[in-house]
């Protein structure tokens, strides 16, 4: 046991004093930060270049609300957004478009609208720019046009367009989740809660599990192990090792722990700083019951004891990087499939599907926690999907401490499959 | 005479490969012995086994007076053939945890460590990464990690390799030194030469099976006087039509001249007068390199 220890404390200093783990600590949660407050901000500060835009009205009767109605779109320091260059229509719509179209790319105009003549009983207009990769902007010339146009046809069959808007008015309708906790507006926070947690246990246990690939993989190349297996057991190194980088793991949870609670504290109001009108449902952490964090770390530890086994074996099994990639392959497998699984059980967590999906457990520690922040599975579900995932990781610690001991000190030809299964046999 | 390792018709394979092949042998607690053996012969395999650290298929280990188990691999020191450390650890660590692992306190664990460094005169380099260490030091670190834990047992494969003169006598002097400590010294190497100045004791191991065990100086006498050395200047091609000469072994300079039983070194002599100069003749007992090729070429026939 001491000799374990001994394992787990080296493995434990050596990696949490790496540079690669100080940074990703670190940045960690910056990322997360980022990508949270990152895409608030820019969608609050776009819009911001002004256009201006030669209107043809053929009609005659659009262009000046039209142009009134995109008067009401601002850039940031509150100078108009669009400036309206009203154009008289030529005799050949055709050659006025090739006309504008040089002045477009001559850099005279952003962009023209063409309205035909015959726009009040359902002519299309035209939109033309240099760039049409901006829908917002194109959207919101749009609707403007749109606007002003069904305006002018209620008119026409006397109906006062300002009752027609209140009476078609659409319908708000609330969402709200009704849990053990009551009811709770749900804003939409709830989804992008589970979709953090869901991808952190992924990425973790990907990162974690290449962290044992390579420890494995490096004792065997640099030719340690030989002296190391003089004095414990193959299986003492191995459990050793899986147990220190958990330890490593839970160290940098705390850390993002603590900072996801600062971040959730007073995260909104950093958005607020930055961003005075920003929409917060983002930050509805506080929401979330504790009960999915603490599925969350039951599920990560699990997860990522059954996968560093494998990550274990295969270190074993390899003699470099390169074979180690190929040899990965169902490994990985098995780790991003439950990912691509994830949208059908968001939409359907309770169905036949999702049920036996999340019980397997490969799939478990993702699509379970999925379904528990989701809504709560019964009991059952839950705990046989726990057992399930317990019973395979100590099969898995059997099977792989076998094709360790053996892997670990056999150096040339890459294994095939066949021989591995034949190493568990060997006494 | 008590024996360090036992090893009672150990058998072992790897799949259809037979590694050892009932390979019984018995080394002398206290003193040096040379496990030798063409590459691949299973050298490797029996040394882990001793080490518990892969299982015989048949046959029973002993182990200072003991069946061998895990416990007793504190009392062991393992030098491999193929050397390594962590090389982004500290020396000072490095050594600290292979101690660790062999159960040195942590308490007696810096005051065995800083001896042998100083011994080695590598003090200096305790709190470098191992990896900004020659190639020369690194081996030095590694044979202190064998010792550092105070092993009775002490199995070293090819622990010269790599060394310069200087290292090369310190190594030996200390391993003549731990052997006088009454330690067991298990010394694994291609090198004749160094078996023949340092090893009591030896056994040839030649495709899993043992060829030939017991003391050097019994083995030699066993083949008997019936060897030349010669040290010459010319060519002596001439020979090997000679009636009394079974083996040449001509190294340009100097040869080495197995007779045929019951030949007489003198006509060999006197076939030589004149034809090149003899710059030594001796009569002697076979050179070590000379039983071990004999031995290990005759069985691949």
């Amino acid at each position: 046991m001491n000799k374990i220890w001994a394992v787990i404390k080296r493995e434990y200093v050596e990696h949490v004093r790496t540079k690669a783990f100080i940074i990703s600590t670190v940045l960690g949660p910056v990322f997360m930060l980022v990508l949270t407050v990152l895409p608030v901000v820019l969608a609050l500060s776009g819009g911001g270049e002004k256009s201006t835009l030669a209107v043809v009205d053929g009609s005659g009767q659009v262009q000046a609300e039209f142009a009134e109605a995109l008067a009401a779109f601002k850039v940031k320091d509150g100078a108009p957004k669009y400036t309206v260059v009203p154009v008289s229509p030529a005799a050949d719509p055709e050659t006025q478009k090739a006309e504008l179209g040089k002045s477009v790319m001559g850099g005279t105009y952003t962009g023209y609208v063409y309205i035909p003549p015959d726009v009040l009983t359902g002519g299309a207009a035209e939109y033309a720019s240099r760039q049409t990769s901006d829908f917002e902007a194109i959207e919101t010339l749009n609707r403007a046009l749109t606007g002003v146009v069904v305006g002018k046809r209620l008119k026409t069959e006397g109906l006062d367009p300002a009752k027609v808007a209140a009476y078609t008015r659409p319908v708000k309708m609330d969402t709200v989740k009704i849990s053990e906790k009551g009811r709770e507006r749900d804003a939409g926070g709830s989804f992008i809660v589970t979709f953090v947690l869901v991808m952190v246990l992924y990425m973790t246990m990907f990162m974690y599990g290449s962290m044992i690939l390579r420890g494995v993989l490096e004792e065997k190349t640099n030719r340690v192990v030989e002296v190391v297996l003089s004095s414990l057991r193959p299986f003492q190194l191995m459990m050793g090792k899986i147990f220190g980088i958990a330890l490593v793991g839970l160290t940098q949870y705390s850390i993002w722990a603590v900072f996801g609670w600062a971040v959730t504290r007073y995260g909104g109001g950093i958005v607020k700083a930055i961003a005075p009108a920003a929409n917060i449902a983002g930050f509805a952490m506080a929401s979330i019951p504790p009960y999915v964090f603490v599925y969350f770390v039951v599920f990560f530890i699990l997860g990522y004891f059954l996968f560093a086994t494998l990550y274990a074996a295969v270190g074993s099994a390899s003699n470099n990087e390169k074979e180690a990639q190929q040899m990965l392959m169902p490994v990985t497998m098995c780790l991003v499939l439950p990912i691509l699984m994830m949208q059908y059980v968001m939409r359907s967590p309770n169905s036949g599907v999702s049920v036996i999906l999340s019980l397997i457990p490969f799939f478990a520690p993702i699509l379970m926690l999925q379904r528990i922040s989701i809504v709560m599975p019964p009991a059952t579900q839950v705990l046989g999907s726990i057992v399930l995932l317990v019973l395979t990781t100590f099969g898995l610690v059997w099977l792989t401490a076998k094709i360790y001991r053996v892997g670990i000190l056999m150096y040339g030809k890459k294994p095939s499959f066949g021989e591995i299964l034949k190493w568990i046999r060997y006494k | 005479m008590p024996y360090a390792v036992e090893m009672e018709h150990v058998t072992k394979r790897f799949g259809t490969f037979t590694a050892v092949k009932d390979l019984s042998l018995a080394i002398p607690a206290g003193a040096v012995f040379g496990l030798l053996g063409p590459n691949g012969a299973g050298k490797t395999t029996s040394i882990r086994m001793m080490l518990n650290i892969i299982i015989p298929d048949e046959g029973r280990i002993g182990m200072l007076g003991r069946t061998l188990d895990d416990s007793m691999k504190a009392r062991i020191g393992y030098l491999p053939e193929d050397r390594g450390l962590y090389p982004k650890m500290k020396v000072g660590e490095v050594l600290e945890f292979l101690a660790e692992i062999k159960g040195v306190s942590r308490a007696a664990a810096p005051a065995a460590l800083d001896k042998w460094l100083a011994r080695f005169e590598l003090s200096d380099w305790k709190a470098k990464k191992v990896e900004q260490l020659s190639k020369g030091m690194q081996q030095k670190i590694q044979f202190i990690a064998t010792v550092v834990h105070d092993p009775d047992l002490i199995i070293l494969d090819e622990p010269f390799s790599g060394l310069d003169p200087v290292n090369t006598k310190l190594l030996k002097d200390i391993m003549l030194e731990l052997r006088d400590k009454g330690k067991t010294i298990v010394f694994s190497t291609h090198r004749m030469e160094q078996v023949e100045m340092i090893c009591d004791d030896i056994c040839l191991i030649n495709k899993g099976e043992a060829v030939l065990q017991g003391r050097l100086a019994e083995i030699k006498k066993e083949y008997g006087k019936n060897s030349i050395h010669l040290e010459y200047g010319g060519s002596i091609a001439f020979l090997k039509e000679s009636p009394d000469v079974e083996k040449i072994d001509d190294y340009g300079r100097a040869a080495e001249i197995r007779l045929k039983e019951k030949a007489d070194a003198q006509s060999v002599l006197k076939s030589l007068a004149g034809r090149v100069r003899v710059d030594k003749f001796e009569i002697q007992e076979p050179s070590l390199n000379t039983i071990f090729i004999e031995k290990v070429g005759r069985s691949e026939q």
